[in-house]
């Protein structure tokens, strides 16, 4: 083996690329909370959705009248656009606690929520109708997606759906030419630093790969191309045991902070190398309801020194090099998981982009804010990355939309259960993983 | 048309021209639950569609008859743009900022609501506010 050349003659130089962060929508500082109500907000997404829909049906069904739900006759055809409501027996709900019954409901699975009675309602402000036939499965929707249905009021009085329209994929702005630089956007999700299994080995392994102080010139190069690092979420695992107790001793003071502590030594590292993001997750010292704040810059006294260490909120959308990047740390999947069902969990990413929604479930089944007059969750434009953190395994698919959108859906993996991190090509949107092991063979 | 309570009960006053002479009642600065919100105005002209009648009593419980018609005119139309569902729900924001997500959502919302609102002295939030 040839011995490694500590004094190299050459100097591999970084990439660099343009940043533009793209999160306005998701800051809440500027709204004061008075009282109101999760109303407003499904209100907001009604009427911007059915905006756009209106523009779609013409050419969709172009000889049925359009009207409101209080304006549905029996009998005759016509299209009418909602927002859906999804009845689930099985979901969990505070008032049980209250019922006389006393009756246990048996939940054959803990993690989800679907029942073969659960059936489909469409709302809209001037009221409410259950949806017949067969066309939509409720297995597929949830509460809070907006869609146009063709078919006509039965004199059962529920509403028999002949066709159904999804809003579908928004418009994309085109990609940046191929400039023929190949330069990479490393993900990585779940570090859990401070769970006693995991392995700071392979996260030390990771930083030291991607700071270049691993490898050969070869292997440095390569590392040379990574120009950006987005951390989604679930960074820190701070020991909630200790804040159950009574009383605090000042040893447990040290135990609370030590998690975060070494987060901000990984984070130095990092961020002495190339710009990092770090986005919170559903573990993290942040608030509870989408979107996240990103997390204080006090708990990273040292990184945060850094002009490359920035702090993002959950959700995060980003720009490097005109490549438009979108993620959140997988709260939004993860609720999808428990009320709907898919073949795999790119399915349901590429549902929350059909449908236009980052998280259709929130505010039902996932904590959100009560914005007023938007609905921040809402995807403008469509992204040409799109990341969901805190899976439990690497998948991606290149989707395709109906107007040559191209978008790369990511599933990224937990770190300290996987060691794998994910590469994103910016040039071609190519996907590759890093995968790191440091066990001690027995 | 109020019916005509003087044909109901025989032996009465005669017909006067006002039923303030009927009644003879004093308007008393501390009313709480004042009943007769009708000698507000004189019954000669036609009940209009949504007259004080119909007001609850709670609106005129701190102190004095409310006597400014175009107050009330105002009131009332902001009333109407308070309960139209086409500007989405009504509690929990002010009325301007109510009028501005309708017009920032492109629903049209008339402008002589936000001159109503800009010339003050009506209410800020809707009728419902911290009472429902």
């Amino acid at each position: 083996m040839a011995a490694m050349e500590i004094d190299s003659p050459t100097k591999i130089p970084r990439k660099q690329a343009a940043y533009r962060s793209l999160d306005e929508p998701f800051e809440i500082q500027k709204d004061i909370y008075r009282g109101q109500q999760y109303s407003q907000i499904y209100s907001a997404r009604l009427h911007l959705l059915r905006t756009l829909m209106h523009s779609l049906v013409p050419t969709w069904k172009p000889h049925f009248p359009v009207c409101n739900i209080l304006g549905l006759e029996e009998g005759s055809e016509c299209v009418v656009v909602g927002t859906l409501y999804k009845h689930m027996e099985l979901k969990p709900s505070v008032l049980d606690e209250y019922s006389k019954e006393r009756s246990v409901i048996p939940i054959a699975r803990p993690d989800n929520f679907m029942h073969e009675s659960d059936y489909l309602v469409l709302e809209d402000e001037s009221g409410r109708i259950k949806l017949g036939g067969s066309l939509l499965s409720p297995s597929v929707y949830v509460t809070g997606v907006v869609v146009a249905l063709l078919g006509r009021e039965t004199d059962a009085g529920d509403f028999h759906v002949e066709d159904a329209l999804e809003v579908g994929l928004p418009p994309q702005l085109e990609m940046p030419l191929k400039s023929g630089e190949d330069k990479y956007v490393v993900l990585i999700s779940g570090l859990h630093v401070g769970r006693a299994a995991s392995n700071p080995l392979e996260s030390q392994l990771l930083i030291d790969h991607i700071t270049g102080h691993l490898g050969d010139q070869q292997v440095q190069g390569m590392a040379a191309q990574i120009v950006h690092l987005v951390i989604a979420g679930n960074s820190v695992e701070i020991p909630r045991g200790i804040l159950n107790k009574q009383n605090l001793a000042s040893t447990d003071y040290s135990r609370l902070s030590e998690p975060i502590k070494e987060l901000d030594m990984m984070l130095t590292e990092i961020a002495a190398g190339l710009t990092l993001d770090i986005m919170p997750g559903s573990n993290d010292p942040t608030n509870f309801s989408l979107p996240q704040k990103p997390l204080n810059r006090c708990l990273f006294p040292s990184s945060a020194a850094y002009n490359t260490f920035r702090s993002c909120p959950n959700p995060h959308c980003f720009e490097i090099d005109g490549v438009k990047f979108l993620g959140t740390s997988g709260q939004n999947i993860h609720d999808l998981e428990k009320y709907s069902e898919a073949k795999d969990k790119l399915e349901f990413m590429e549902r929350t982009l059909k449908w236009r929604h980052l998280a259709p479930t929130a505010p039902n089944t996932l904590g959100c804010y009560p914005f007023t007059d938007r609905d921040p969750f809402l995807i403008e434009s469509c992204p040409h990355v799109y990341f969901v953190g805190n899976q439990d395994k690497y998948e991606t698919r290149l989707m395709k939309g109906s107007e040559g959108q191209l978008v790369r859906l990511i599933c990224v993996p937990k770190f300290c259960e996987t060691g794998v991190a994910v590469m994103v090509n910016t040039n071609n949107l190519e996907c590759r993983t890093l995968s790191f092991n440091a066990s001690f063979s027995s | 048309m109020l019916p005509d309570v003087r044909d109901r009960l025989p032996g009465m006053a005669p017909k006067s021209a006002s039923m303030k002479g009927f009644y003879r009642q004093k308007k008393s600065t501390k009313s709480t639950a004042s009943k007769n919100v009708s000698t507000k105005k004189s019954p000669n002209l036609p009940m209009p569609y949504d007259s004080d009648i119909t007001q609850p009593a709670a609106l005129i419980s701190h102190g004095s008859l409310d006597l400014k018609d175009s107050y009330k005119e105002d009131e009332q139309i902001l009333g109407r743009f308070d309960m139209n569902m086409a500007y989405g729900p009504c509690l929990g924001m002010s009325r301007q900022a109510r009028w501005e997500r309708a017009l920032k959502l492109g629903l049209n919302p008339p402008e002589e609501i936000e001159s109503i609102l800009k010339r003050g002295k009506v209410g800020s939030v809707c009728l419902w506010e911290g009472r429902v």
